[in-house]
C-alpha cells in the first residue's frame, strides 16, 4: 500500500491537459473512448462531464494525456468555466452532418479564449462523422475556412471507424508539447511571459 | 418562565455568555492556560510513545513552533498569525487527497516539473481560508464548505475530530479536559481552513479534543441558537423525566437540522465517552464540566442530553466518514457500494465546481477536479461493466438496489431519517404545548387523554368493574412487559373489549416488534465498529456488534420500566383521588353486571396468558434479529475496510 504510493512521485511523465467541447451528440464521448479503450458505443448517452487518463508515447518520449470530456448541453454551461481554465489544449468537434452543431463551434471558441485569454492556445477543429459523408452538411472547404480564419489545423474524424482519432490526439499534444517548450524558453527570456502577465491581469481588473 | 431569577444564574454559568463570548473567551483560555502548560508536557511524552510514524513535515513545524509556544504569550490572534505565515508555502500546493505524497519538498517540485507557469501558479488558494474559512463560520456555511460527502450534514472537522476519538479517545484519561498544544491545534485549524486534508492520527487525543472544541467555541452563534438557549435550559431544569424529555424533544426540533444534526451527532458522542467513565474517568459531570463553556450551556442541560440521547432519535448511530475514494485507492466490486461511492464524488466536485465559482480555482485545485472526475469516470465504467456482468448471471434488478451486505450504510441511514421525519411530526404539536403550558399541567395533558379514553369505552357501571380489576392487573402486567405508553394505551382499551380484539391487539404487538426490530441494528455499533480493524477475527467483530445491541436492549427496557412505574405511580394518584364510597356501590350490582364481571375478568387472564406469550416471542424474534443484523453488520463493515484498505484513513 505504501508502495503505491511512493511509487507515484518519482516517475513523472509529462502531463497534457486536453479539453474535448462540442454542442450535444457530435461524437466528443465516442471519440475520446475509441482513443482511449479502442471501442465504439453506438447508443447515446448526454455525458456531464468525464476525465481520463492514459500513458501514450508521442515520437518516443513517455507522456500522459488527460482528456476531459465536457457536456454539450447547455444545462452545464455554469460548469464549463471552471473545466476550461484548466485545459491545456481543446479538441473542438462538431458533426459533419449537422450544420447547427458547425456554427456553435464559434462560441465555443470565442468562451475558450475568454477563459483561457490566450489567442495561441493549442487547437483543433475537429468534424466528426466522416462516415457519414452521403449525410454531409457541412463542407471541407467550410470547415477548413474557418479553421483557416482562427489559425488552427483542421481534421475530419470518424469515431465509428476509428479515422484519424490518433491524429487528433496526438497532433493536439505535439502542439501542447510545443507550446510548453516555448513558453520555457521564453520565461527564461521574459519576453513572452511579461505580455501574458499584463494579458491576465487585464482581465482580472 | 422567569428567567431572570438568580436561581436560573447560578445553575447555567454559560447562559447569558453569546453577546460577550469573545471576552469571556479569553477569560478562559487564561484559565486553562495553566493546566494546558502541564498537558502540553504530559501530551508530548506521550506522543512520543504513541507515535511511531510521526510525519517528517509536522515534526519540522514543530520545531520552529516549540518556542514560540509559551503558554502564557499564546493569545488566540497571536498564535494564529503565526501558523498563517508558516502555512502559506504550504497551502499553495499541499494535496488534499491521502494518496498523494505528505512531504512538502516533493509536492514544490512536482509542481515546477508540471506546468508551474501555465497558470497563475500563486492561485487563490491562501485566500480561501480567509475569504471562506470553516472555523468561525456560520454553521450553514461551515456545512457547505467543510462537506461530508456521505449525506451526513456535519462539519468534516467536526466529524473526524470524533471519529478520531472515538477510536483512540475513549479510553484516554481526562479526555475533553486536558487541552492539546496550542500550537498544533492552530495548525490543524488552518489547514481545514485551507481544505487540506488533516491527518489527524499525526496528533494526539487532547489536541483533537481542542480542535473539535475550538471549532465548537468559534461558531458565531451557540448550536443551542441565541433564540432557543433559555428555553432548553429551562426544559432542562424540569424534573419530571418525561416531560423533560418531551420538551428537549420539542425544542431540538425547533432548530435547523445543520444545528440539530450536530447536536445529535455530539450527544452520541459524548454518551460513548461518559460509557468509559470507569476509564476515561469523564462522567456525565465531568464531560458536562469540561465542556459547558465550550457549548455555552450549563453543566445542567448537557447532562440532561446526554441522559435522553436514546430516547430523541433511537436508531441515529455515529457513522464514520469514509472520503471519496480517490485514485491511489482500489475500487469496490460491489455495484451497489459503487453507486454510493459515485454519490460522493458527485458531492465532491459539485464542492470544487462552487468553491472554483467562488474565485478559488488555484491550480490546485483544478488538478484536484480532474482528479475526482477521472475516480468518478473510472468507477462508472466500472458500474457499468460490473452490471452488464451480473445482467449475464443472475436478474439485475435495478428497483432492488439495497443490498444485504449494505444495512449498516444505506438502509439504516434511510431510516435514521425516517424517524426523525416521525419524531418531527410528533414533535409538532409538543413544540406547541411546551411553549404555552407549564411543566406542571403538561404532566396532567400527558395522562388525562388515557382517563377519558377508558371512560369512553365503557360507561356506567363497567367502568366500575374496569376501575375495579385493573390497577392491580396493570402493576403485573406493566412489570412484566416492557412496553411504552401507547401500547400500554392498547392494553387498556383492548381489556375493555371483547376478545376479538385480542387478534388485532396481538397485530399491533407484531408491527411493534417489528419496529425494535428495525431500530435494532442501527442502535449503536459505532462504538465497537469503529474499534477492529480488518484483519479482526468476524467472530470477534460479532460479538462486539452483539454486546452493544444487547447493552442498548437492556438499556431500552429498563427505560421502559421506568416508564411504567411512572405511569403507575400516577395511577395510584388518581386511585387514592377516588371515593372511596363507590366501592361499596359497586356491591349492590344486580346480577346481570356480575355476570358481565366475571366474563371480563375472564377475558383479562385469557389477555394475560396471551401477553405472557407475546412478550416471550417479542424477546425471541429481538434475538434472532440480533443475530441477523449483527452478521450483516460485521460483513458490511468487512466490505467497507477492505474498500478502503489501501487508504489511511487516520
Amino acid at each position: 500500500m505504501e508502495k503505491n504510493m511512493s511509487k507515484k512521485p518519482t516517475v513523472q511523465p509529462a502531463l497534457h491537459k486536453v479539453i474535448m467541447v462540442g454542442s450535444g451528440g457530435v461524437g466528443k464521448s465516442a471519440l475520446t473512448l475509441q482513443f482511449m479503450y479502442d471501442e465504439f458505443v453506438e447508443d447515446y448517452e448526454p455525458t456531464k462531464a468525464d476525465s481520463y487518463r492514459k500513458k501514450i508515447l508521442l515520437d518516443g518520449e513517455e507522456v500522459q494525456i488527460d482528456i476531459l470530456d465536457t457536456a454539450g448541453q447547455e444545462d452545464y454551461a455554469a460548469i464549463r468555466d471552471n473545466y476550461f481554465r484548466s485545459g491545456e489544449g481543446f479538441l473542438c468537434i462538431f458533426s459533419i452532418t449537422e450544420d447547427e452543431s458547425f456554427q456553435a463551434t464559434q462560441e465555443f471558441r470565442e468562451q475558450i479564449l475568454r477563459v483561457k485569454n490566450d489567442e495561441n492556445i493549442p487547437f483543433l477543429l475537429v468534424g466528426n462523422k466522416s462516415d457519414l459523408n452521403e449525410k454531409r452538411k457541412v463542407t471541407f472547404q467550410e470547415a477548413q475556412d474557418r479553421a483557416n480564419k482562427w489559425g488552427v489545423p483542421y481534421v475530419e474524424t470518424s469515431a465509428k471507424t476509428r479515422d484519424h482519432v490518433d491524429k487528433v490526439f496526438y497532433d493536439l499534444m505535439r502542439e501542447i508539447r510545443a507550446r510548453k517548450k516555448d513558453e520555457n524558453k521564453t520565461s527564461n527570456g521574459r519576453g513572452k511571459d511579461k505580455n501574458k502577465k499584463k494579458k491576465l491581469k487585464c482581465t482580472i481588473l | 418562565m422567569d428567567f431572570d431569577s438568580p436561581e436560573v444564574m447560578k445553575d447555567f454559568p454559560g447562559l447569558y455568555m453569546s453577546e460577550r463570548r469573545k471576552g469571556n473567551d479569553s477569560d478562559y483560555n487564561d484559565e486553562s492556560e495553566k493546566a494546558s502548560k502541564k498537558d502540553m508536557i504530559i501530551g508530548k511524552r506521550k506522543e512520543k510513545k504513541d507515535k511511531k510514524d510521526k510525519d517528517k513535515g509536522y515534526a519540522a513545524l514543530e520545531g520552529e513552533s516549540s518556542d514560540e509556544s509559551s503558554p502564557c504569550k499564546a493569545k488566540k490572534s497571536k498564535a494564529f498569525k503565526f501558523t498563517k505565515s508558516k502555512d502559506k508555502d504550504k497551502d499553495k500546493e499541499c494535496p488534499k487527497d491521502k494518496g498523494e505524497c505528505s512531504s512538502k519538498v516533493r509536492q514544490k517540485k512536482k509542481v515546477k516539473l508540471g506546468f508551474g507557469h501555465m497558470f497563475n501558479s500563486d492561485g487563490e488558494n491562501q485566500d480561501i481560508a480567509e475569504a471562506l474559512p470553516i472555523f468561525g463560520a456560520d454553521l450553514k456555511d461551515a456545512c457547505q464548505r467543510g462537506k461530508c460527502h456521505d449525506g451526513v450534514n456535519i462539519p468534516l472537522p467536526v466529524r473526524e475530530c470524533i471519529d478520531f476519538i472515538e477510536i483512540f479517545g475513549l479510553n484516554f484519561e481526562n479526555v475533553y479536559k486536558v487541552s492539546g498544544n496550542k500550537n498544533k491545534v492552530n495548525q490543524i485549524k488552518k489547514m481545514y481552513n485551507n481544505r487540506q486534508t488533516v491527518k489527524l492520527s499525526d496528533y494526539d487525543v487532547p489536541t483533537v479534543t481542542s480542535v473539535l472544541k475550538t471549532f465548537l467555541r468559534d461558531l458565531p452563534e451557540p448550536i443551542f441558537t441565541n433564540e432557543l438557549l433559555v428555553r432548553f435550559e429551562e426544559a432542562a431544569a424540569i424534573f419530571n423525566y418525561n416531560t423533560r424529555e418531551k420538551y428537549l424533544k420539542g425544542l431540538l426540533n425547533g432548530l435547523s437540522s445543520e444545528n440539530k444534526e450536530l447536536i445529535m451527532w455530539l450527544i452520541m458522542h459524548f454518551y460513548n465517552i461518559v460509557q468509559r467513565d470507569q476509564v476515561n474517568r469523564m462522567n456525565k459531570q465531568n464531560l458536562a464540566q469540561a465542556l459547558n463553556h465550550t457549548l455555552h450551556i450549563s453543566s445542567k442541560l448537557l447532562q440532561a442530553l446526554i441522559t435522553h440521547r436514546m430516547d430523541f432519535y433511537p436508531t441515529m448511530h455515529i457513522k464514520k466518514y469514509y472520503p471519496p475514494l480517490d485514485a491511489g485507492s482500489t475500487y469496490p466490486e460491489d455495484p451497489n457500494i459503487i453507486r454510493r461511492e459515485l454519490e460522493k464524488l458527485e458531492s465532491a466536485l459539485n464542492l470544487i465546481h462552487w468553491e472554483m465559482q467562488q474565485g478559488f480555482s488555484s491550480k490546485w485545485r483544478q488538478d484536484q477536479l480532474w482528479e475526482v472526475q477521472r475516480v468518478q469516470t473510472d468507477l462508472k465504467r466500472k458500474l457499468k461493466k460490473e452490471l452488464s456482468h451480473s445482467s449475464q448471471t443472475v436478474v439485475p434488478d435495478e428497483t432492488e438496489e439495497q443490498p444485504v451486505s449494505l444495512p449498516e450504510a444505506e438502509e439504516v441511514k434511510g431510516e435514521c431519517y425516517k424517524s426523525e421525519a416521525g419524531a418531527a411530526q410528533v414533535d409538532v404539536d409538543t413544540n406547541g404545548e411546551s411553549e404555552d403550558e407549564a411543566p406542571d399541567e403538561n404532566i396532567h395533558a400527558l395522562s388525562q387523554p388515557q382517563n377519558i379514553q377508558s371512560d369512553m369505552d365503557t360507561d356506567g357501571d363497567e367502568e366500575k368493574t374496569e376501575a375495579d380489576s385493573q390497577p392491580s392487573e396493570k402493576v403485573l402486567l406493566l412489570k412484566s412487559s416492557a412496553d411504552n405508553i401507547s401500547n400500554n394505551e392498547s392494553k387498556i382499551k383492548n381489556t375493555t373489549e371483547s376478545s376479538s380484539i385480542a387478534i388485532t391487539f396481538s397485530n399491533d404487538l407484531d408491527k411493534k416488534q417489528l419496529e425494535d426490530i428495525d431500530y435494532g441494528p442501527g442502535r449503536k455499533p459505532i462504538e465497537l465498529s469503529t474499534h477492529h480493524s480488518v484483519q479482526d477475527n468476524s467472530k470477534l467483530t460479532i460479538l462486539h456488534y452483539k454486546n452493544a445491541l444487547l447493552m442498548d436492549l437492556v438499556d431500552n427496557l429498563s427505560k421502559s420500566i421506568q416508564i411504567e412505574y411512572d405511569q403507575i405511580q400516577e395511577y395510584k394518584k388518581k386511585l387514592d383521588a377516588l371515593p372511596p364510597s363507590k366501592g361499596v356501590k359497586f356491591i349492590r350490582l344486580p346480577h346481570s353486571f356480575r355476570h358481565v364481571r366475571e366474563l371480563l375478568a375472564c377475558e383479562n387472564r385469557i389477555l394475560e396468558i396471551k401477553k405472557v406469550e407475546l412478550v416471550r416471542e417479542i424477546m425471541d424474534l429481538t434475538e434472532e434479529c440480533m443475530d441477523m443484523s449483527t452478521t450483516l453488520m460485521a460483513a458490511a463493515d468487512i466490505n467497507e475496510s477492505c474498500m478502503h484498505m489501501l487508504k489511511p484513513n487516520f
